[in-house]
């Protein structure tokens, strides 16, 4: 946009896409393999075998657009802070190891067979956060020998750790068993789940945290896009800023590749789409790229769920298809704008 | 109390919040719930399930199938539920079933979880070895109230199983392969049901023991293995004289097995080979007159 | 008039074993319009980068405003000093005002906004540096001069007494290079800013500066006016060109004189 920001108008976008967001939520969730009414879920639970439009409604379609509005957001606003930090366009959540550590440490838990369970879920979610997390601080520190926050330190360990990682799962894959395998691929593949409320209910209160912190540093974010000398010269704390922006970031992406396993293309197109129609100023990017985000990938998780029914496309699949030509299209529209396409 | 401090706050009073209200909903593991009633509305989740269930006489009451449940000709007709992999939960549901069977695969067993979790009735049985096969047919005879006729079909296939045994006896060993893929090769090993049906038949497994069950193997160990007969299973039921020449013209490279100098490499119809069901002595006796085409002569 | 820049004793180096910065000391008054000059590599930026706090030295003290450099946190040292280095596009398309305005980042508000006092000091910053109709345009659509008084205005607009620059002009055609030295004077003389530029324009530095500071080789130094430090033979012997310098009334100029100056026969050892 044109004109400067403002809190007005940043209030009037956010809350506008929101409303978009509901409004998409309610029809997708109206949208699936079997035909349900919503005057049917409206008559309330039943018993049980009364109101399968209910239960289909409240026990799996809900949870399952809540989950990809949950990761949607989660991914796009982190794609968005790692392109802030590194200074590239290029990066998505993935580039630092998160992704292969994730996988590495799900297709651990896939293999050694665990069988218990943590609150219910399987423990394939929560090695895949660890491993996620873990991942990232070894990035880091390999990244802090390169010398204090030398971005292309952090890059090129990135590199390192994500092909190291991704040699190891191959590895351990071709060992697996048939089924173990199977799934593990399902796994990396990025699919939804249908998840119960309580992991939905504290997932989404560490996502929006997560996203609000990060917009309280925005400003920063902004003076660190003309890099860290400049950024230091107008007042931004250098160290503190990095620390906790990577930090928020790497915890929401870990938190969604837990639950929904490795959905590409969100995290990298989604900042870019909205960098394109509404600017490079991170107070408005970040909030309107989260809630795109989840928009992105809500209408992405549908597709995948009636396309090729009744199997189910993983939705990494559909937000690669879906992805690359709209954001094309957004591209040629909007080149004028974009000062490094010159 | 600055604007971090609020957010630190609100996050926790909202898990804290999480936890109160949803907390007592998960650890109800509900097991296998006995039925009240008998079970008419049945969903079968796997192909060899559809095939007992067939076996049992419930065919009407079957009202969802899988996508590759294929076999008697009837169970393809049914409404399907999704496929083995990826059952539909939705289409599942839509049917308000009050018995859903099945496997003990790990993906089935999230679903059967959820559905569990929501009281619906849901049976899951493990079918990897010929003994599990025949404690199944019972369960699941129990479970819908066809005791009689599970016990029958079990006996039936464990006589025509001892019947065949006594035929190829306990001599003469054939050393088999058994082919899954070419392309890369991989074969069935020690520790599945295709090595059991293969004792049964007569044959021993021309590979020694592996870690997997289906181990990739490499051509040195397919020339030394000595095997006297390759049996591919086909996954399609056409052209299965184009297979055959197919599966000629690729092993005729390994000249020095006697499975390939006696001409004795089978392609057969996979089906009843493949999947440990009710025909388990069909494909048993399949397999007996590959390895011992004398004794079926008459 | 006190001196708001003190630099005491100041070594530094890249590696434990070679000193770029060999106990230096120096003050500088506020108010007043100072020239870094010397050969490559005497270490210029890196003095620079010494007193906006971005290296921190071996030995010896800074002291911003009476008060140790370390002593202040990254905000408040940005009130201070503002710093304008070499013109630099960034990846993502800011635009103009946008870029000026992030010079006010300490002052934001609670959820990261500008006021009316924000707003203002950029608007002025703005005209002051001529760079008003700009203000809309993508960084990356201007020309190298126009980005570089776009650098400069947002330096202006953190209104600090300090103001660091690493030569300014150095991409730039004469009709902007003398702009901005006359922007710089006009801050120097109208709000009393403090001026440090390095640069590599000796007539520049004559004809707009109060005082000199000339880095050479293995940290020698000279402080002091023009024409005390920009002796012939301190220039020759800083750097090792042989250099005509006349006056034009009181304007010095400075010709070096290389193998191929023109009648360089002529000029005696009287000249220069």
């Amino acid at each position: 946009m044109k004109e400067l920001l403002t809190p007005k108008k940043l209030i009037f976008r956010v809350v506008s896409a929101l409303l978009v967001l509901v409004a998409v939520m309610l029809v997708c969730s109206l949208i699936g393999t079997e035909s349900i009414s919503l005057k049917a879920v409206f008559n309330g639970p039943g018993t049980q075998t009364a109101n399968p439009d209910y239960q289909i409604f409240v026990e799996f379609r809900l949870p399952r657009i809540i989950l990809a509005c949950l990761v949607g957001a989660a991914l796009a606003c982190s794609g968005v802070v790692f392109q802030a930090l590194l200074r590239n366009p290029l990066a998505d959540p993935y580039i630092l190891g998160i992704s292969s550590g994730a996988g590495l440490g799900a297709i651990i838990a896939v293999i050694c067979g665990f069988n218990w369970t943590v609150w219910g879920r399987s423990p394939i979610a929560v090695f895949a956060f660890a491993g996620a997390l873990g991942t990232v601080w070894l990035v880091w520190f390999i990244g802090r020998m390169a010398g204090r926050f030398h971005v292309t330190g952090l890059l090129l360990a990135g590199v390192v750790v994500n092909a190291f990682f991704s040699a190891v799962i191959m590895f351990l894959t071709s060992i697996a068993k048939s089924q173990q395998v199977y799934s593990t691929i399902f796994w990396l593949m990025g699919n939804m789940t249908e998840e119960d409320f309580l992991v939905l209910w504290i997932g989404s209160g560490c996502v929006i945290g997560g996203i609000i912190a990060l917009f309280y540093i925005s400003p920063q974010l902004n003076a660190l896009s003309f890099g860290e000398e400049d950024a230091r010269s107008m007042g931004v704390n250098i160290a503190g800023t990095q620390i906790i922006a990577f930090a928020i970031a790497a915890a929401i992406t870990a938190v969604a590749v837990s639950l929904s396993g490795l959905i590409g293309f969100v995290g990298l197109l989604v900042p870019h789409a909205v960098r394109l129609v509404f600017g490079p100023d991170h107070r408005q990017l970040l909030p309107l790229s989260g809630i795109v985000g989840a928009i992105f990938l809500v209408i992405a998780d549908t597709l995948a769920r009636i396309i090729i029914a009744p199997a189910q496309l993983p939705v990494g699949v559909v937000t690669a298809i879906l992805g690359g030509p709209f954001f094309l299209v957004l591209l040629v529209k909007y080149s004028r704008k974009v000062s490094w396409l010159k | 109390m600055n604007k971090w401090w609020w957010l630190l706050l609100i996050i926790t009073c909202w898990t804290a919040a999480g936890l109160a209200i949803f907390d007592r909903r998960q650890t109800q593991d509900c097991g296998d719930t006995p039925l009240a009633t008998r079970a008419d509305r049945i969903v079968s989740l796997a192909p060899n399930l559809t095939e007992i269930l067939f076996a049992l006489g419930l065919e009407k009451e079957i009202v969802r199938v899988t996508l590759d449940s294929d076999y008697p000709p009837a169970a393809a007709k049914k409404p399907k539920a999704g496929t083995f992999w990826q059952p539909n939960i939705e289409a599942i549901i839509a049917t308000r079933p009050n018995l859903i069977v099945t496997l003990a695969f790990e993906q089935q067993k999230n679903l059967a979880e959820r559905l569990k979790r929501i009281n619906y009735n849901c049976l899951t049985v493990n079918i990897e070895k010929v003994n599990d096969l025949f404690e199944a047919i019972e369960t699941i005879g129990e479970a819908t109230g066809n005791k009689l006729e599970a016990n029958e079909l079990v006996t039936n296939i464990r006589d025509n199983l001892d019947k065949l045994s006594a035929l190829v006896g306990t001599e003469d060993k054939v050393r088999v392969l058994w082919v899954v893929q070419r392309e890369p090769l991989r074969v069935a090993g020690h520790n599945t049901f295709i090595n059991e049906m293969l004792e049964l038949a007569g044959g021993e497994n021309a590979i020694g023991p592996t870690l997997h069950k289906y181990p990739p193997i490499g051509a040195e160990q397919v020339i030394v293995c000595g095997a006297d007969v390759i049996i591919e299973p086909s996954m399609q039921q056409k052209d299965l004289k184009e297979q055959q020449k197919n599966a000629n013209q690729y092993w005729n490279k390994f000249e020095n097995l006697p499975a390939v100098a006696n001409e004795r490499v089978y392609v057969i119809p996979g089906d009843t080979v493949s999947r440990l069901g009710p025909r388990l002595y069909e494909g048993t006796e399949t397999i007996a007159r590959c390895l011992r085409p004398e004794l079926f002569e008459n | 008039m006190s001196a708001i820049i003190e630099v005491k004793n100041l070594s530094f180096g890249y590696t434990p074993q070679n000193t770029i910065l060999k106990d230096i000391s120096f003050e500088i008054k506020a108010g007043t319009f100072l020239a870094i000059a010397g050969p490559n590599g005497a270490g210029k930026s890196t003095l620079l980068n010494l007193l906006c706090g971005a290296l921190k030295p071996k030995s010896g003290t800074i002291k911003i405003d009476a008060a140790p450099i370390e002593s202040y946190k990254s905000e408040a040292l940005a009130g201070k000093v503002a710093v304008v280095r070499q013109e630099f596009v960034p990846v993502f398309g800011f635009s103009v005002i946008e870029t000026v305005l992030m010079a006010r980042t300490p002052y934001f508000g609670t959820f990261g906004f500008e006021n009316k006092t924000d707003k203002q000091i950029v608007t002025e910053a703005l005209e002051a540096t001529d760079t008003a109709q700009f203000a809309l345009r993508p960084l990356g659509s201007l020309s190298g001069g126009e980005r570089q008084r776009v650098f400069i205005a947002r330096a202006l607009a953190a209104n600090s007494p300090v103001l660091l620059l690493d030569e300014p002009t150095s991409f730039l055609d004469l009709k902007h290079q003398v702009g901005i030295y006359d922007l710089l004077k006009n801050a120097q003389l109208e709000k009393g800013k403090t001026i440090v530029a390095i640069t590599h324009d000796i007539n520049m530095a004559a004809q707009y500066c109060d005082e000199i500071l000339l880095l050479g080789a293995n940290s020698s130094y000279h402080i002091g006016q023009a024409k005390d430090v920009f002796s012939p033979e301190q220039i020759e012997k800083v750097f090792g060109v042989r250099t005509f310098v006349g006056s034009l009334g009181r304007e010095k100029f400075f010709i070096p004189l290389g193998k191929f100056a023109k009648d360089s026969g002529q000029i005696t050892d009287k000249h220069i």
